[in-house]
This record gives structure tokens, C-alpha cells and sequence, in this order.
């Protein structure tokens, strides 16, 4: 179990966030509390501009992947604070990160009202429809007395409130995890085993069962993610340790859903030239998790060029590039080690650019590194399509132009070429 | 009567605005409405007040009352004009004993009901403590179908029900005047008796 717990406020101290400190140390056993401070949102307004949205991404991006939110607001002019509530607009304004979201409400005062006002205005806010949080009826965590109750450390030392807390939190876990449990059924059906297991998709190449495919896209050493025609998030591969975590609650995502705002105009930007059909390529070497990346995305077409959706492979570079480092293709070096059998291919030249795959990669040099920056076309696209027309469009990134030795080189996709 | 008028929404467009400036024009009051779209969000760790926040408490210590424009957010009060209130019970109380009226506008059938509901308690909460009109709702549904190009309410309807509640209003703001001497008077005269 996972959850968001939300400071109410942006005050710098607070005693609802005192209780969340408690909670996330005394539940620790029950469950992972990652508490979230509201202070860094700008003040909710439909015209704050887009670029100036990241933390409330952030947010999301924690909701959505947590099992329940917990909400601990005090209580201004007897109802919920101005910071709080502008919190919650945030999450509901164009967004479905509450919707089905079980919510548990908490909250602490320095009188004995314990903010129970604000707490049932909380309550109406997060069954609102365009909240449309699942809450469970009673449970209510009222804690008045602030400054009695809690120690100088942050402990809540009052036990008729711990022992409140606990009934509450616990019938809170078990809400969670009836909705928890009843998207796994699906997630196994889904992510973890394809819907149909014995059918098999037939290809102008050959066939493949539906667990052969699922094996290859996780086995491929890119990892994969797929924006549909729709331009949502409508696919990522299963691979272990992937530069970009994903969870499958952000399917279904918009890409400036799941992007952080300020890299929405560079996908953007791809996304449009994909469909416009100006580029089929782009790419993007850059810097994650330490090591040297490559990302590119192509235009996933059909084969009369409608367009289907962007595919982005990403993946670490570093063994390629240290195998080019130690001199793998040089002339000279005629151990090959990986290709025993094969002739050498012919080195001495460059690559040439034959294909799309081959030749977004070569242009990556002169690409920026910034991350947020949509690189140029590699080929111009009519080139691509020129390319593409003269091979197979399925195999064109293997096939080595009309150079027999390259492709004789290639035991792996040699099947393929005659 | 001198009033001053707060739109509950800090959008650049927002037909609450239109329906304070409407009847800042309409009518004769000295009415200013002010713009609430550069305040910062109350925060209690702030060691200043704004100064948009002290001007704002300034015209409303001058005026004789207020009229509070509010849309609603998640069946309740926008974070925008909540945040305002919160300023205005802080460090600064200009809302005590003055007379309020609450109106407001939505697209949809409600008329922002909810919100005025949550916006009253807030306003007579002790720290707001303002004096709230409550003999009319004035809930004003489907607003983008009842303004004109010139921001002029074009449903006689609307008009006809918004001078009633501007005049009961009025007469209100005018008797709670009164009252306020009064209580004052009295609670005066209380105390020194209780000092004897």
C-alpha cells in the first residue's frame, strides 16, 4: 500500500503536518506514506500558463501512482484553507487524478473543533464530480487540542486519538485495497499475460503468438512506449530496470498528461511533425541515470502511411559505444567476437545512411543534448519514404542496402533477407 | 451608498466580474470593483501584508459595503476569493459588522449556490465576522446566456430581481448602521456597569 498524504497548508509550521509525520512513522508496518507539501503549487487559476505547472504535475504524477490520498486540512474562517482548496482545483481542473481515488480525510486544530468544519467541506469538495473521490462514510479523524496531544518530538500522545487513528487508518487500508485488488484482476490479465494467450498474429514475415510478442518487446534491449493515434499513452514494455519508470495507472494519459509541462512543447512538436508527415524520425542522446542514452522516436505507420501513433524507443548506448570504443569495427580487428562465423563486414567506410534506424542514429552527434529540445530530422522524410518504398518497411532497418557481405554478417535477420 | 465589489474569480474572464461591473454601472452607487487577479495566496508564515491586500482593506474600511461576486469550485468557495477572505481576518478586519451582500454566477443551473452557502458561514465566522444580507439569493444560472456584448444584462427577469435585491439591500446596510450604534451603545453601557 502506497499513499499521498497532503499537508492542508502552506504555512510553515502546522500541526496537520505534524500528524502526518506521525502517521508515516507509526503505519510504517501498514503501509508507504510519502507525504506531499502543497506550498510550491501556484495559486489556482485557469490563466496561470502551462510552462508554470510542473509541481502541480509532480503532484499528479504522485497520485497516480499511489493506492489513496490522504487529505489533513486545517481549518480557516471555519472552512477549508485558501492553499488547500487551491490544491484540490488543481486536481480536479482538467484532471481525473482523483476520480475512483480512495481519499481519507484527517485534520487537527488548536481548539476542540478539530476542524471538523472544514473536514466535511473537504469531505462535499472530494465527492464532487469533477473530484469524484471515493471516500468511506464515518471514520473521522478530528484532532483539537493540537498543542496538548502531540509531544515536543511529534508524537500523538493522547490514546483515546491513536486509537481513532488506527480504526480509521486500518478500515482506510482495507478500503484501498478492495480498489487496489480490483484493478490487479485486469493488470494480470493485461500487463502481466496477454488478454488471449493461445492466439497468434500473422505477419506477411511469419507468425508470432501473442506471448512470443510480449517476450520480444520486453526482451529488446530499448524499451518501448507507444503514443496511439489518439495521443494517448497506450502501451510501455515490461522491460526490468527501464530509464523511464512508467506504472500502468498513467495509460490512458494524455502526452501532456504524462510529460512534465515544460517538455509538452517539444513532444508536441514531434507529435505534429509525425502527423503533419514532415519528419519520421527523431532523435535524442542525452544523459539519464548516469549513463549515455539514445532516444528516438519514429511515426508508427501503416502501410499506406496513415498515421498510427509515435514509438519511442529508449535505451542505454554504453555497451555499443564501448564495443565502437575498443575498436569492434575496425579493419583490422578481424576477432569479431560476437560474429565467429561471419566475414567481416566492410568497415573502412562509415555506415551509410540506408535505412531510418541507422541513420537517426548517426546524426546524433550534432544533436543538443538537452533534453527538452526536439531534435532535427536525421533524413528528410520523402527521403525516408523513398528509402522505405525500395524495402520492406518491416525490415528496413536491417537490411543493409544492397551490401550482400553486411547482410551476411547479420546471422539474426540474414532469415529474413532472402 | 459607497461599495465596494470583490469578483470571487481571479480568471480573465469570468462572468462574476461582468455581473459586479454591471452593476457598478447600472446603478448609482460610488461602486469600485477591484481586481483580485495579481494576490498572492494567503499564507500565515508571511510576514507582510500585501499591499493589494491593505488597499483592498483601505476602500473597505471607507465604504458603507460590500458586494461579493462568487463562482464555485468543487461544490464550494474558489481558492481565489478564499485566500482574500483569509487576508482580510488575519492582521487586517475591515469586514467586521459591514454589511455584505452575496451574489454570484455560474454556466450551469446552480448559480453557484453551494459556494454562497460555504461563502455565508465564512463570513460570519468570528474572525470575518461581517454582517450578511440573507433575505435574498441572488443565484445567477446560465450566465453566458444573459449578457450582451457591452457586459449589459439583456433578461428583464434578471434586472427586475437584482434592483429588488439591491434595494432591500440597501435599506439592510442602512438599518445595520443603526444596529451597529446601538450595540455599541450598549455594550458600552454594559461594561462600565460591570466595571462598577
Amino acid at each position: 500500500m502506497k499513499f499521498v498524504a497532503i499537508v492542508g497548508t502552506n504555512a510553515d509550521f502546522s500541526y496537520n503536518r505534524v500528524l502526518l509525520q506521525f502517521m508515516k512513522k507509526h503505519f510504517w508496518r501498514m503501509a508507504e506514506i510519502e507525504i506531499a507539501e502543497i506550498k510550491d503549487l501556484p495559486a489556482f487559476s485557469k490563466d496561470v500558463p502551462f510552462e508554470e505547472t510542473t509541481p502541480v504535475w509532480k503532484l499528479k504524477q504522485q497520485i497516480n501512482a499511489a493506492d489513496g490520498v490522504i487529505f489533513s486540512t486545517p481549518e480557516y474562517d471555519h472552512a477549508v484553507p485558501a492553499a488547500m482548496k487551491s490544491a484540490v482545483e488543481w486536481l480536479s481542473y482538467q484532471s481525473k487524478v482523483l476520480h475512483g481515488k480512495p481519499a481519507m480525510i484527517v485534520g487537527v486544530s488548536y481548539g476542540r473543533q478539530a476542524s471538523a468544519r472544514a473536514q466535511q467541506q473537504m469531505r462535499k469538495m472530494l465527492l464532487s464530480p469533477d473530484c469524484n473521490a471515493n471516500l468511506l462514510s464515518g471514520n473521522e479523524v478530528l484532532i483539537g487540542n493540537a498543542a496538548k496531544v502531540f509531544s515536543k518530538d511529534g508524537r500523538l500522545t493522547d490514546q483515546a486519538c491513536v486509537d481513532n487513528l488506527e480504526k480509521c487508518f486500518t478500515n482506510f487500508v482495507e478500503y484501498a485495497e478492495l480498489f487496489k485488488n480490483a484493478s490487479r484482476g485486469e493488470q494480470l490479465m493485461s500487463v502481466k499475460r496477454p488478454m488471449i494467450e493461445d492466439a497468434y498474429v500473422s505477419f506477411p514475415t511469419g507468425r508470432l503468438s501473442l506471448r512470443e510478442v510480449q517476450a520480444i518487446f520486453n526482451t529488446i534491449p530499448f524499451e518501448i512506449d507507444l503514443i496511439d493515434a489518439t495521443d494517448r499513452f497506450a502501451y510501455y514494455s515490461d522491460k526490468p530496470n527501464r530509464e523511464h519508470v512508467r506504472n500502468v495507472n498513467q495509460l490512458g494519459e494524455t502526452y501532456s498528461e504524462c510529460h512534465p509541462p515544460k517538455a509538452v512543447p517539444a513532444v508536441k512538436a514531434i507529435i505534429d511533425s509525425f502527423k503533419n508527415g514532415t519528419k519520421d524520425v527523431v532523435a535524442r542522446p542525452l544523459m539519464m541515470n548516469g549513463h549515455r542514452v539514445l532516444i528516438r522516436y519514429y511515426a508508427l505507420r501503416d502501410v499506406d502511411g496513415h498515421y498510427l501513433g509515435t514509438i519511442e524507443f529508449t535505451g542505454s548506448v554504453d555497451d555499443i559505444l564501448n564495443l565502437a570504443e575498443n575498436g569492434a569495427w575496425n579493419a583490422d580487428a578481424t576477432s569479431s567476437a560476437s560474429h565467429g562465423h561471419a566475414a567481416p563486414a566492410p568497415v573502412e567506410e562509415p555506415a551509410p545512411a540506408m535505412d531510418a534506424t541507422t541513420g537517426a542514429s548517426e546524426d546524433t552527434d550534432e544533436e543538443p543534448a538537452a533534453p527538452s529540445e526536439p531534435a532535427a530530422p536525421v533524413m528528410s522524410a520523402a527521403a525516408q519514404r523513398a528509402e522505405q518504398a525500395e524495402t520492406d518497411a518491416s525490415t528496413g532497418a536491417s537490411e543493409a542496402a544492397d551490401d550482400p557481405e553486411e547482410t551476411d554478417a547479420d546471422a539474426m535477420t540474414g532469415a529474413s533477407e532472402n | 451608498m459607497k461599495i465596494v465589489g470583490i469578483p470571487g474569480s481571479n480568471a480573465n474572464h469570468s462572468y462574476n466580474r461582468m455581473l459586479l461591473e454591471y452593476i457598478s454601472k447600472a446603478y448609482e452607487h460610488d461602486m469600485t470593483v477591484v481586481d483580485v487577479r495579481k494576490i498572492p495566496l494567503f499564507n500565515e508564515s508571511a510576514k507582510e501584508t500585501p499591499a493589494a491586500i491593505q488597499a483592498m482593506s483601505d476602500a473597505i474600511d471607507a465604504a458603507d459595503a460590500v458586494v461579493i461576486a462568487c463562482p464555485e469550485t468543487d461544490h464550494s468557495v474558489p481558492s481565489s476569493l478564499k485566500s482574500i477572505i483569509e487576508w482580510l481576518s488575519y492582521q487586517l478586519h475591515p469586514f467586521t459588522n459591514k454589511p455584505v451582500l452575496l451574489v454570484g454566477a455560474s454556466t450551469d443551473a446552480q448559480g453557484s449556490s453551494r459556494a454562497q452557502v460555504d461563502l455565508r458561514d465564512v463570513m460570519i465566522s468570528p474572525g470575518v465576522n461581517a454582517r450578511v444580507f440573507q433575505k435574498e439569493d441572488f443565484f445567477m444560472s446560465f450566465a453566458q446566456n444573459l449578457f450582451d456584448e457591452n457586459g449589459d444584462i439583456t433578461d428583464p427577469g434578471t434586472i427586475k430581481f437584482l434592483d429588488k435585491c439591491l434595494r432591500d439591500f440597501e435599506c439592510f446596510a442602512i438599518a445595520n448602521d443603526q444596529e451597529v450604534k446601538l450595540e455599541e451603545a450598549a455594550l458600552a453601557k454594559a461594561e462600565k456597569e460591570a466595571a462598577k
